[in-house]
Formats: structure tokens, sequence, C-alpha cells
């Protein structure tokens, strides 16, 4: 296996006039969890179908598990397995039924053997005779993560692993896959709007917007960019960036909207004194924002990551509505 | 395949059978199995294929029931309408299969799948042909029931059981033929409505333009020129000469043939080339 399993460079993507990817550079050592971290509509699944051959890359180059997609996209095919944010399964078939299908789609000869050891390694075993559709989320996840091991491959894409997730799904999930990329020796890129499990899972992390990657490192790294604490802060009282900025321990002042945000040295020190300057009853609302990579991205674009995207999906419904269209 | 990887309590990976594109006939089956197993483990889907020809029979193919024997033969070369009516039935119903695989490709795309599917060393055109192979058979499952129901009703029939064989293989060609059609036209498409609307616009002329119904000779020139290019005139009209008069002509099996030979390599063309994701 080469030693870097995923590499990319100047990879774009056009559709008419929107620059979904700009000028990508990527570099993902074998073995390891790559986050995407970024907002909805930042470009990260199309960074996924870029580097999975599933759309034409519009200019750059990408390499994927040794092989360029461009030219040997079947190669690149073989040894990549992928899960989708919405779980793609044959809701009308069997758990072993969709094993099957899995197995002919990437030629595989015995591999019954592989896929009853991903069923009970996952704790599927008992219910692979049943039809997909009587499968919990968590159940269909876990199926969907052993079709995407069955033929043992060397990276594995995850659009969104834990969306619609709740909250003990979504950390069983975070066990499962820090245990594929530990056991199984695959390297996973995985896309997600969740710092936290970026924070938790990846040993690296690119920050993206609009396209473009705007910060990468380790989540350490990242987080050390921002020493500061920054203050957010709404008030009905009209202010102006000279009076906020004229406060002591302030080193930078922005403008979200009607949010301001301040970054200062030390909020402890900042909150008194801005309170002494502000009309107290003018204050609709405040909050400080502690180095995290939420505020590293806050810090970089300016909005916080749940603001942007404001089309957040409602999986449970699409799931719900997916399983009736197919009764 | 890389083999460093380390494992922890798994057996050796799966054997893959190539590298590349080399072989899509284990995707190719897989697919075609997975069409089939989907139409066929839908009770109303069964229930539909089987009592449908039965309707088709009972009030159409009734309809000259009370004319007189004279008037019907003189019409129809036969006295029995029905006799007359089978292969043209049949021919007329492989119009509408192709709408099957394209709502199924639709669906796939709508659901994500396709991208499943094509996210493993499968090519476009494999998709393309296990769902057009797949919506023939589902097409095809309608013909000994038909035929079941016309003996059924009362109809002797003609022609030895190679004549049989090839007029089955001209049905099988005309179903293909359209199921690449629709498939082709579709490539592009995620609306579910399309592959109806489709249907509705291309049967009503090619079902009432052939040989499929009436007798060619009444109709108008332009229309038999027409009918003359119209694949559902070539099955139903090879059809007709074995059952009712027990004469094939092989020459429509032929032109069948290049119908679907023709449609066959243009769907795979444009679905190679347009065939979405989602």
């Amino acid at each position: 296996m080469p030693e870097l399993a995923i590499e990319a460079d100047g990879l774009t993507k056009v559709y008419g006039s929107l620059t979904a990817v700009d000028h990508v550079h990527l570099e993902v050592p074998a073995g390891s969890i790559f986050g995407l971290l970024g907002p909805n509509g930042a470009g990260k699944t199309t960074i996924i179908k870029l580097l999975t051959g599933l759309v034409d890359i519009t200019d750059g180059s990408a390499r994927v598990a040794g092989y360029d997609v461009r030219t040997h996209p079947m190669q690149v095919k073989q040894r990549i397995g992928w899960v989708a944010a919405e779980v793609i399964l044959d809701d009308d078939f069997t758990a072993w039924e969709n094993l099957w299908l899995q197995a002919k789609l990437h030629r595989l000869v015995g591999w019954k053997g592989r896929a009853e050891e991903l069923l009970q390694y996952f704790n599927l075993s008992d219910r692979k005779q049943d039809k997909v559709a009587t499968f919990s989320t968590g159940m269909r996840k876990k199926l969907e993560i052993s079709l995407a091991l069955l033929h043992q491959p060397s990276v594995i894409f995850m659009d969104e692993p834990t969306i619609g997730l709740d909250p003990s799904t979504r950390r069983m999930l975070w066990d499962l896959i820090s245990g594929v990329n530990r056991e199984f020796g695959v390297t996973v890129l995985l896309t997600s709007h969740y710092m936290e499990e970026a924070d938790q899972l990846c040993g690296s992390i690119s920050i993206i917007d609009h396209g473009r990657f705007v910060a990468s490192g380790t989540p350490t790294e990242l987080k050390s960019r921002v020493t500061a604490d920054l203050v957010e802060l709404e008030t009905s009282q009209a202010l102006t960036p000279e009076t906020l900025r004229a406060l002591p321990g302030v080193t930078d002042v922005r403008t979200q909207g009607s949010t301001w945000i301040l970054r200062t040295t030390s909020s402890e020190a900042l909150l008194p004194r801005l309170f002494a300057s502000l009309q107290t009853d003018s204050i609709r609302r405040i909050n400080v924002e502690r180095p995290s990579l939420e505020t590293v991205f806050l810090d970089l674009t300016g909005r916080r990551l749940d603001q942007v995207g404001t089309e957040v999906r409602d999986y449970r419904k699409f799931y719900a509505t997916m399983r009736r269209a197919r009764q | 395949m890389s083999t460093e990887t380390p494992f922890v309590n798994l057996p050796a990976p799966a054997p893959v059978l190539g590298e590349g594109s080399v072989g899509q006939w284990s995707q190719f089956s897989g697919l075609y199995v997975r069409e089939i197993l989907r139409t066929f483990r839908n009770p109303l889907v069964l229930l539909v294929t089987v009592a449908q020809p039965f309707m088709w029979l009972a009030f159409f193919g009734s309809s000259f029931s009370g004319a007189p024997a004279g008037l019907v033969s003189s019409l129809f070369g036969t006295n029995s309408y029905i006799a007359f009516l089978l292969p043209g039935v049949l021919s007329t119903s492989m119009l509408t299969i192709g709408m099957f695989g394209a709502m199924s490709t639709i669906q796939d795309k709508r659901f994500g799948f396709m991208k499943r599917i094509l996210l493993t060393p499968t090519s476009k055109a494999t998709v393309f042909l296990a769902k057009a192979l797949g919506s023939t058979t589902r097409g095809m499952v309608g013909i000994p029931i038909m035929i079941t129901a016309a003996l059924i009703f009362g109809v002797h029939f003609q022609g030895d059981p190679l004549m049989w064989a090839g007029w089955f293989s001209g049905l099988i060609l005309l179903g293909f033929g359209f199921s690449c059609l629709f498939l082709a036209v579709t490539a592009s498409s995620t609306d579910w409505q399309t592959p109806g609307v489709l249907s509705n616009f291309i049967t009503m002329p090619l079902m009432f333009a052939s040989g499929a119904l009436l007798p060619l000779d009444n109709f108008p020139s332009w229309m038999q020129t027409i009918a003359r290019y119209n694949p559902v005139s070539f099955s139903a009209l090879l059809g007709r000469g074995i059952v009712v008069h027990g004469t094939a002509n092989w020459t429509y099996l032929g032109e069948l043939g290049i119908f679907a030979g023709a449609m066959a390599l243009i769907g795979t063309l444009v679905a190679s080339r347009y065939m979405r994701v989602e």
C-alpha cells in the first residue's frame, strides 16, 4: 500500500457558474482517519464524489489507493468502500442478500466467510435473514459499513456518518469507526459538520468553506491557532467597531449580521468592562467561546458551523419517507 | 488488492476475479437477479401480470363474439378474433415493459442506489444492460399466461414448435429493443413521471399504426407506410402468420433482430455517456 492513501492537487470541480471545489490540496497518510469539516454545501460531498470517480474532475489531479482517479477509475473503485450519509441499502432484501449483491458488484468469490465474520463483528448475525426494512437506523448503518468492508478496501469514504443519529448511536458509531480503522487497517476519510466528532475521531482535519480549505492540521494544532476567547454579542444598542475595539483586552472586532464577534485575550477580564460600558438592558445575547474547533471555524469564517447551510435535511423524516416509498 | 493490511480475527480477503473493467459478468448477473427479485417479490406485480392478459382477452377479444362468423373471417382471415388478436396484444404489451426498467433506474438514482452500484467496479453499460434485460424478462412472464388464457377461451393454434420458438424470440427481441429505447431516453432523467409519459406517448401511435389489433389491408396508405417500419408490426405479423395460418415469415424476425441490436448499441452508448448517478 502506498504511504499516502489519498492525494489530491489543485482538485477543482465547476458546475456551470458554481465552483463547488476550488483547488484543493489533500494528503492523507495510509491508515489514518482524516476529517473534512465544514458546513452543508461547503463542498465536502463533492470532494468525495471526485475522489471516488463518481463525477468528473474539472481540473487538478487525484490519486486514491495508489491509482489515478482519472485514468484508472475501476482500479480505484475496487479498493474503496463507501458509507452514505442517508444509508443506502436495498430495503426489500435481507441483510445477507445485500451482502451478496455487494460481493457480485465487487466480483468477489468465496466471500461468505468474511461476510459472516463482519456480521458477527457488527452484532448482526442473528438478523442476517431479515429484511433490511425492519432494521433500526443504527443496524442499517452497521450493515452499510459491513458492505463497505466486504471487499477489504484500503480506503473508506464516510459521508456524514452520524448525521440524524441519536447521541448513543452516534457514540457507538464513533467506536465502530475507530475500531474499523484500528482493527481493519483501513484509511478513513470522513466528512462532518460536527466539530466534536472530528475532534474525537480524526488524526488530521481540513476545514472547508465555499469549496476551499481554510485550515488544515491535527485537531490540537487547529485549536492552538485560536488562543483567544471569542465573545459573541447581540445588543439593541447601536455600537461602532471603534467603541468595542477601545475596550481593554479586545484584539479584534468583527460583525456578522446583527452579531458582534470580539476576540479577546481573556474573556474574564473583558466581560465586566463590557457590561460597564453598555446599557445593561440592551444586551440581547452574549456568548463566550473557549478555543475549540467550533471557534476555529468561527474565527476563520466569521460564521458558526450550524448557522451556515440552513437547509439541514431532516434525515429522520427522510429515512421514513424512503421506507414508505419502498413499501 | 493490498494484502499487507493487518487483520484482527478476520479471514483472508475474498479473492477478486480480476482487475479493472476486464469482466462485468458478475456485476451484470448480480444486478439482473436483483431486478427480477425486486419485481416478483411484490405480490401486486404478480397479480397484475396474471390478471391483465385475461382481462384483455375477456373484454377486447370478445368484442366480435356476437358478430356473424362470416364477417369475422372476412375481416380477420380466421373465425377467431382472439387468435387474430393474441400476437398483436403480446406485441403491444412489449411496448410498455421498458417503462418498468426505466422506472426502476430512476428509483435507484433517487434513492442513491445508483451511487452504491457505480462506486463498485461496475460500468454504466452493465447497469444499462441488466436493467434492459430485467424489464424484458418481466414482460416475458405474461406470454405463457396469455397463451394459457387463450387456450382456456377455446382458441386453436397453428404452427410447429420451431415456429413458436421463433415467434417467442421475436417477442423477446421486441421487448428488449423497447426496454433499451426507454432506458436510453430516460438515461439522464430523475423524474418519476418521465417513463409513464413516454409510454403513453409512444404506445398509442405504435399500437394503432401497426398490424397488432386490426388487419393492415384497411389502413390508409400513410398508416401502412408507418406500419411497414413499425417493430410492433414485425412481431404481430410474424406471430399471426404462425398461430393463425401456420406459416412463418422469418424476414420479420430478422428485422426484429436488427431493431433490438440497434437499440442495444445506441442505448449502451447513450447510457455510458449520459446516465446520471443521482
